[in-house]
């Protein structure tokens, strides 16, 4: 994956970059100010700016709050079974719809794309009936199936693999006999790796962040994830307004694991599969 | 091809519709679902949930605690009223999923109160009951035919918080003995106001118009609909609450919006001198104006009386445990319970053994200037009149609309046009 | 060949022309290559498994969502439509008698209904549009030879880590119509100061702000990963070519990723019309109906508040619910029909 061809880029490009750069990180940056100061000093005006030296207390008492562990215990778990199913399955089924060729295909790939367009705000309530029938309420199957597959992922992985893997390749696999899951394990998911990582970073932070529907399905039970548990912490005990410091600290916690994610799919990411494909 | 194609997705998509809808039109109209009872032993759970904080953390664990207990408790908090408004109102329509007591937020009590709404809550009457709380507070949990949904937990008696510093600026009085008698009446409160303004300019007279509005209207007998739940805006009560503080609006009024970053901001830079102010109100002035020396608290509030807030306990119908979560609520709701709730959270009790308790061992409270809180607040449930103002099923809901109307005002429109507004979105709500 | 989809969402030349002469109709017993070579008459057991494998796979691979979509989204939607035509008492359990087209014509006639429309096109256009464009720039810019290329792919994808009420919470400091610090810095180089939220186009304008924030970075690097696909050798002969960096850009990487592109667009498109997080976030009316006059109210609030109304909340929310589901629908294929005509020109 060098790029002999192009020479590295300017000032400009990392100017421009740099830029875009502050303006995505402030906020984060913010809320770990906040997380690291007095209870006293993240509600005075003007606000601080630069970092205090009590982040660790914070975090101490957001232990003492909540059950962070068995939180983020839940939310791996849903997250992380959510990201690899909604990959998984749409990988295939994007797979089918760019490159293999079966009848309905065209109205099933519109229909697919036209599910989006469903508004989810009135959805809880017939689901909620459904699944508090099918006792799954208080469970993280609950959480976990919305998110099985998405159309979203289908239609992204479809577009993506539509130019990203050759017919050549297919054809030269069938041809060498490989079963139609053969030749999609070893064409189609090789091509399809940084798109993968991408959609499995998309769902993971997704699923990790939402907050409404677990509330619903999870309320009264003690299974609760990392948002529902994080949201205790809003209530300032005696009333009054909240304890910004413990909140933000609870916010940073909370976001660590997706920043080591991070890390970790970003080298999936940049790695450039399909040149290798094309000439192997 | 095309025709073909398009063909094909029709049936498929009828077959699937038409087996999707004969799920649906099985499962679909009847809601009542079978609620057996099921009696809990020692060792099963009953669940609650309240938002915010109900100071309930110590009590339910000292229940737990007891070997005699006749079954445990586990309760869920949800930290905002919005939220869990949003999760009860799904699991009402859905027929399930809610936790065997709920706590219910005053303001919105009425709705909940409604036809068909109360057929989801259980009657919690009790004769051995009567007389446990404040009369307004154990009436604003009833329906019209005497079905008790609610137990009060808390109420939101209203005094006058005060900044004795800027009143001191304005050469006004700021012995709260003295400051009280300037709040009489409606007319005594703004009078007072002009005069203030004009002495300290850049302060206002009162935190935001919603406030005053929502005082005023709640002393009309009928400020939205009549005794029979007619929805009726245009009377000339609703109008002079509505007049009175569109004309101050300029002058008197911070013209924020409760809660918003603007309004905070105001409890820090000598925004505002005075404010109406519920019992559960005094935390929040703490919080927020921590370093903020001044702030009293005059026994008295123009008009008459005022409540503002105050929530209750109910126990849906979808409960398996009726009788225990009834047992318990009351349990919540005696004394004891609610003086303890009031010391971890400040919720102000509807007990009247509970007010009488505390107002008895008075603490003065340092940073209001070493007022007796709980005993002005004692005298400021008594002031409330039990029967104003009439909560429709509506009130709620127009009460929000009104509070629009008003912002509108503050932002700049014309009254006129802003009241056109009103009333238009009061149409739309049947 | 217009008739497929899978053209019309942009598979490009490079591949379609070489599918085009080998694709078999679907299902119909296909002249493959390989049967060619063979005598047609008796078929092995393992070239008849091989063929019901090539038959069957392409359903079974579309199948799972089908069936997740047939218990999480098709089962509610039916339902609600279903529901959208009686009445329902305010936290009934159950719907009361039927009502007929009601409350289709309540929603209809809603003057609040009227304005959410135009709500939510405003902040639809000033999301939309300019976010496709800089995620599209970012993203070329993030497809070079950079210095720590991870981090900075990374990078732009932090605003969406962070939750959306924390945003929330520092877009209200920013744009609170008093205190904040937008109107701070205006007052301080001597503008007027903006009332961002009972200024209609202000309120657009600042919620634009607070969705392309969070998802421009999103869309970058889904358009990244389809750059990362262009096999390099184009860039190379365009450049041999002497074509400049810009031009490359136009000629070569655009086109390239024209899939993805019509991915992104349709995606934000549906997404931008259901916008409802950030307005309700910035709300900072009591009773959230997006402003005091309605200046921001979208139309999936206008539904969510619906829902929570004093009559029929539900079926009229459903109703709601399904008249925005038809505008949605529209408007893709409306975007549909553009892209298409853009694209055949493009290739003629």
């Amino acid at each position: 994956m060098t790029r002999t061809s192009r020479t590295g880029p300017g000032f400009l490009v990392y100017g421009l970059l740099a830029a875009f750069f502050v303006g995505s990180a402030f906020p984060l940056y913010w809320s770990f100010v906040i997380g690291s100061v007095t209870r006293q000093r993240a509600g005075e005006n003007p606000p601080p700016l630069t970092p205090g030296g009590h982040f660790f207390e914070n975090a101490a008492r957001v232990f003492d709050r909540i059950d962070f562990w068995s939180a983020l215990a839940n939310s791996v778990i849903v997250s992380g079974v959510s990201a690899f199913s909604v990959v998984l399955f749409s990988t295939l089924a994007g797979y089918s719809f760019a490159k293999l060729r079966f009848r309905g295909a065209n109205a099933a790939m519109v229909f697919v794309i036209l599910t989006m367009a469903v508004p989810t705000q009135l959805a809880l309530i017939p689901l909620l009936k459904e699944f508090s029938n099918l006792g799954l309420t208080g469970t993280h199957a609950a959480v976990i199936l919305p998110w099985l597959v998405t159309a979203f992922g289908v239609f992204f992985m479809r577009q993506y693999l539509v130019d990203a893997i050759p017919d050549e390749l297919i054809d030269a696999a069938r041809v060498d006999g490989c079963s139609m899951i053969r030749t999609f394990w070893t064409v189609a998911v090789p091509a399809a790796r940084p798109a993968m990582a991408i959609l499995g970073l998309f769902t993971f932070m997704q699923v990790w962040t939402d907050f409404m529907w677990p509330l619903l399905v999870l309320q009264g039970s003690d299974v609760q994830t990392l948002q529902t548990a994080l949201d205790q912490l809003k209530i300032a005990p005696g009333q009054g307004l909240s304890d910004m410091a413990l909140l933000q600290a609870g916010t940073i916690l909370a976001t660590v694991p997706l920043l080591l994610l991070f890390i970790a799919t970003g080298r999936q990411l940049v790695a450039g599969i399909m040149q290798g494909a094309v000439k192997g | 091809m095309r025709k073909n194609l398009s063909w094909r997705k029709g049936l498929a998509l009828g077959a699937v519709a038409t087996l999707v809808v004969g799920v649906t039109a099985a499962c679909g109209s009847s809601g009542g679902s079978d609620t057996a009872q099921k009696s809990l032993g020692k060792n099963d759970t009953l669940t609650i949930t309240t938002f915010g904080d109900f100071g309930y953390g110590d009590l339910i664990k000292k229940w737990n605690a007891d070997p005699d207990r006749p079954f445990k408790v586990h309760e869920t908090q949800i930290a905002e009223w919005d939220t869990w408004k949003q999760t009860l109102t799904s699991d009402l329509q859905a027929g399930t999923g809610l936790t065997d007591i709920v706590a219910i937020e005053g303001d919105a009590m009425p709705q909940f109160l409604a036809d068909g709404a109360s057929d989801q809550f259980v009657d919690l009457s009790d004769s051995s009951l009567d007389n446990r709380w404040v009369d307004y507070k154990a009436k604003a949990g009833q329906t019209t035919d005497g079905k008790q949904i609610g137990y009060p937990t808390d109420a939101g008696p209203e005094a006058v918080c005060y900044r004795a510093d800027l009143f001191k600026k304005a050469g006004l009085p700021t012995d709260r003995a003295q400051v009280a008698k300037l709040f009489d009446t409606w007319d005594d409160y703004f009078k007072t106001g002009q005069e203030f303004v004009k002495k300290v300019p850049g302060t206002k007279w009162y935190d935001s118009s919603g406030s005053i509005a929502q005082a005023m209207l709640n002393q009309a007998k009928y400020p939205f609909q009549t005794k029979d739940q007619k929805v009726d805006v245009d009377n000339p009560d609703l109008k002079q609450v509505y007049d009175t503080v569109a004309k101050y609006a300029d002058t008197l009024s911070t013209k924020a919006v409760q809660w918003s970053d603007d309004w905070q901001a105001n409890f820090t830079d000598n925004g505002f001198a005075t404010m109406p102010c519920p019992g559960w109100m005094f935390a929040n002035i703490k919080s927020s104006a921590p370093k903020v020396k001044g702030w009293d608290i005059a026994d008295a509030f123009p008009g008459g009386g005022g409540n503002w807030g105050g929530s209750f306990l109910a126990v849906p119908t979808q409960s398996k445990h009726q009788d225990e979560a009834k047992q318990f609520a009351n349990w919540l709701t005696d004394q004891a319970q609610e003086v303890g709730a009031f010391e971890k959270a400040g919720a102000y009790p509807a007990n009247i053994a509970a007010e009488e308790q505390l107002s008895k061992s008075a603490k003065p409270d340092p940073y209001f200037n070493n007022a007796p809180t709980a005993q002005i607040l004692a005298n400021r449930a008594k002031a409330v009149e039990p029967d104003l103002p009439f909560k429709g099923d509506k009130y709620s809901d127009i009460l929000g609309l009104f509070q629009t109307a008003i912002q509108r005002v503050d932002e700049g429109k014309s009254p006129e046009s802003s009241w056109k507004t009103f009333v238009q979105a009061v149409s739309q709500l049947s | 060949m217009s008739d497929h989809a899978p053209a019309t969402l942009g598979g490009t030349g490079r591949t379609s022309t070489s599918r085009s002469g080998q694709a078999p109709p679907a299902g119909v017993p296909s002249p493959d290559h390989r049967d060619m070579r063979r005598t047609p008459a008796r078929l092995t057991l393992r070239q008849r498994l091989s063929r019901w494998d090539m038959k069957v796979s392409p359903y079974l691979y579309v199948l799972p969502f089908f069936l997740v979509f047939l218990v999480i989204g098709l089962y509610p939607m039916v339902y609600t439509g279903y529901l959208s035509f009686f009445s329902w008492p305010r936290f009934g359990a159950g719907h009361g008698p039927w009502v007929g087209w009601e409350n289709y014509s309540h929603v209809l006639k809603d003057p609040v209904f009227h304005k959410a429309f135009w709500n939510t096109i405003g902040i639809f256009l000033l999301s939309s549009v300019p976010q496709v464009i800089v995620a599209t720039v970012v993203a070329a810019l993030l497809d070079t030879n950079l210095r720590g290329r991870t981090w900075w792919r990374m990078s732009v994808l932090l605003p969406f880590v962070v939750a959306p009420a924390a945003a929330a919470l520092i877009f209200g400091a920013l744009f609170a119509d008093k205190s904040g610090l937008v109107n701070d810095v205006l007052s301080g180089i001597g503008l007027p100061t903006v009332q961002w939220h009972a200024n209609r186009p202000a309120s657009w304008l600042a919620i634009a702000t607070m969705v392309n924030w969070r998802w421009t970075g999103y869309n970058a690097l889904i358009i990244l990963a389809a750059m990362q696909a262009i096999p390099r050798d184009l860039y190379e002969a365009a450049s041999i070519d002497g074509a400049s960096r810009v031009k490359q850009f136009l000629f070569v990487t655009l086109p390239s990723i024209r899939p993805t592109m019509i991915f992104v667009i349709i995606t934000s498109t549906i997404g931008g019309l259901q916008i409802f997080t950030e307005p309700r976030l910035f709300d900072t009316n009591l009773q959230h109906q997006g402003g005091s006059s309605y200046e921001y109210q979208t139309l999936t609030m206008y539904v969510f508040n619906t829902a929570n109304s004093s009559t029929n909340p539900y079926p009229r929310a459903a109703a709601a619910a399904w008249i925005l589901f038809l505008i949605i629908v529209a408007f893709a294929l409306v975007n549909f029909a553009i892209t298409r005509a853009v694209q055949k020109r493009s290739h003629a």
